[in-house]
């Protein structure tokens, strides 16, 4: 089914499809409209249209399977000011596996652990086909002003967060300052 | 006049039986067409003089509109005075009687029956369109006008029986009229909008303009308002299934207090499945898995039970055996659908 039909693919940014099938089976056939490759468009004209707030999401290069994202660190927060970048992968049955979301910008967050991956329910066993990218991205959003402390990936920092939340927000605020400027 | 012709040719389609009716409507739509565009040429600058110009111009270029004419027009003659008819009676509801029914033109009806919705008796035919958005509050004007176009456009045997018979040809020769229909139809449907809207923005416009007229614009509201009926708005798009059918008349009245014609078109059941946006084809359309009312394609259905089973939307369990129930019950119930989609919309 995917490695059929290279016609009719988008070739965002240029530089032609020859790249995505020649690049092994790290990712499905980049040109293929499948299930997921008319799904993933069409969110992402949606989210071209209309983006969350203070968030930005699309394409890496020419393959739609693999978008970069980008969330400010919104006001009122020790992330404040901070530019963060995303990686998000769809897996190739997307709309019915959750994408694969990471951090590329290094934060200070007890649901984001040293490597950059979310712990996020409806990035794992909470998972709906009916989510978008734009609802995971406002569900992120919410995270940062929110953490999860309960089932946090980094237990040290929650336990921070809970007892003492102005050395955390010192902490965070840092880190932001240092790898998201 | 030119639209005198015009209504006695569009009349008599409810009169005359399905067979030759197919061939003459044909006709009918060209006929229509041209009316359409005649109209709009002289709602911008036309004078009496240049529209008997064009009416020459229409009975000399349709030949067979012409033909039609004659065959039906006794016919379409004993409509007009069917259709005045039960007007009178209305009247005699609102207290009008004497004045109005005197006059046996149509153009009288707007200001009578405006009056007569002002003073808050309704009579049966005037509201069978406009029923549902009667109880939320929108501008009198816009309202009053939309009821007395309805019943310039005749009365509603008139109607049912176009629709009767428009069913009967959908049945015959489904493919001809659908492709037909829908090369066809848009300018009608135009046309119509047109006249809504700005009847519905000037309110104080509808009497004083359309009245010195008088047969002028009044015949060509048939015309025009039949490109409301669902059967007609809905063939370019589609198949007319019910589900469409039965939504429409919702989209319409809020298309037409929104202001915005084309805004929300699509607005009732989603066109393309949400999960996979593919078009939802008819089976998919009435397929109701889950009662909180999500709707997606078989196909994606089918890949969720592999799965996990649960509804994209609530997250709840799919149950196995309700499927096929749900679908048969979709059909019978329509309004249980009605309110399905009017819950989709609010959330979305």
């Amino acid at each position: 089914m995917y490695s059929g039909a290279p016609s009719g693919g988008i070739a965002i940014g240029g530089g032609g499809g020859g790249r995505g099938r020649g690049g092994g089976r790290t990712w499905p056939s980049t040109t293929s409209v499948s299930t997921s490759g008319k799904r993933i468009q069409k969110e992402m004209t949606e989210l071209s249209s209309e983006a969350p707030p203070d968030c930005a999401a699309g394409p890496k290069g020419d393959n739609l399977y693999h978008w970069v994202a980008t969330l400010f660190g919104p006001p009122g927060t020790p992330y404040k000011g901070g530019i963060f970048f995303l990686d998000i992968t769809f897996p190739f049955d997307y709309p019915f596996k959750p994408p694969k979301v990471v951090f590329k910008t290094r934060i200070y967050h007890c649901n984001v652990d040293p490597s950059g991956n979310v712990s996020l329910d409806i990035l794992t066993e909470n998972w709906s086909p009916a989510l978008t990218i734009s609802k995971v991205l406002l569900a992120l959003r919410s995270m940062f002003t929110n953490p999860e402390t309960y089932k946090p990936v980094v237990p040290g920092i929650a336990h921070l967060y809970l007892g003492d939340k102005a050395k955390h927000d010192e902490i965070a605020a840092q880190w932001t300052l240092r790898f998201a400027r | 006049m030119v639209s005198d012709s015009i209504a006695n040719v569009s009349i008599p389609v409810a009169s005359s039986n399905p067979r030759d009716f197919g061939k003459k409507k044909r006709a009918n739509r060209a006929a229509k067409l041209k009316q359409c565009k005649l109209d709009a040429r002289r709602e911008q600058w036309l004078s009496q003089g240049k529209n008997k110009g064009s009416k020459q111009e229409l009975n000399g270029g349709g030949e067979a509109c012409e033909q039609g004419m004659q065959v039906t027009n006794e016919k379409g003659q004993l409509m007009e005075k069917l259709a005045i008819k039960p007007r009178g009676e209305a009247e005699e509801n609102g207290g009008y009687t004497n004045t109005y029914s005197d006059f046996d033109s149509p153009s009288n009806s707007p200001t009578s029956h405006t009056s007569s919705v002002l003073e808050g008796n309704y009579s049966g035919t005037n509201f069978t369109g406009g029923s549902s958005s009667s109880s939320s509050s929108s501008s009198g004007g816009c309202y009053s006008v939309s009821m007395s176009e309805e019943d310039n456009e005749g009365d509603d045997d008139c109607l049912d029986d176009w629709e009767a018979v428009a069913d009967a040809l959908a049945a015959t020769d489904k493919e001809q009229e659908q492709h037909n229909s829908s090369l066809d139809s848009p300018p009608e449907v135009h046309m119509s909008f047109q006249l809504e809207v700005s009847d519905g923005k000037v309110p104080a416009m509808d009497t004083s303009q359309q009245n010195p007229k008088g047969r002028g614009t009044i015949p060509g509201f048939p015309v025009s308002f039949r490109a409301w009926r669902p059967d007609d708005e809905f063939r370019p798009q589609s198949l007319p299934n019910l589900s469409k059918q039965y939504t429409f008349p919702m989209n319409s009245e809020r298309h037409y207090r929104g202001g915005s014609v084309w805004g929300c078109k699509s607005a009732a059941i989603p066109t393309s499945c949400p999960i996979c946006c593919e078009d939802l084809d008819f089976t998919d359309t009435s397929f109701l898995p889950c009662p909180c009312g999500f709707r997606l394609c078989l196909f994606c259905h089918k890949k969720i039970l592999e799965e996990d089973g649960r509804c994209p939307a609530c997250r709840k369990q799919y149950k196995h055996d309700t499927v096929g129930g749900e679908t048969t019950k979709d059909a019978g119930g329509l309004m249980f659908q009605v309110a399905r989609s009017c819950s989709m919309i609010s959330r979305s």
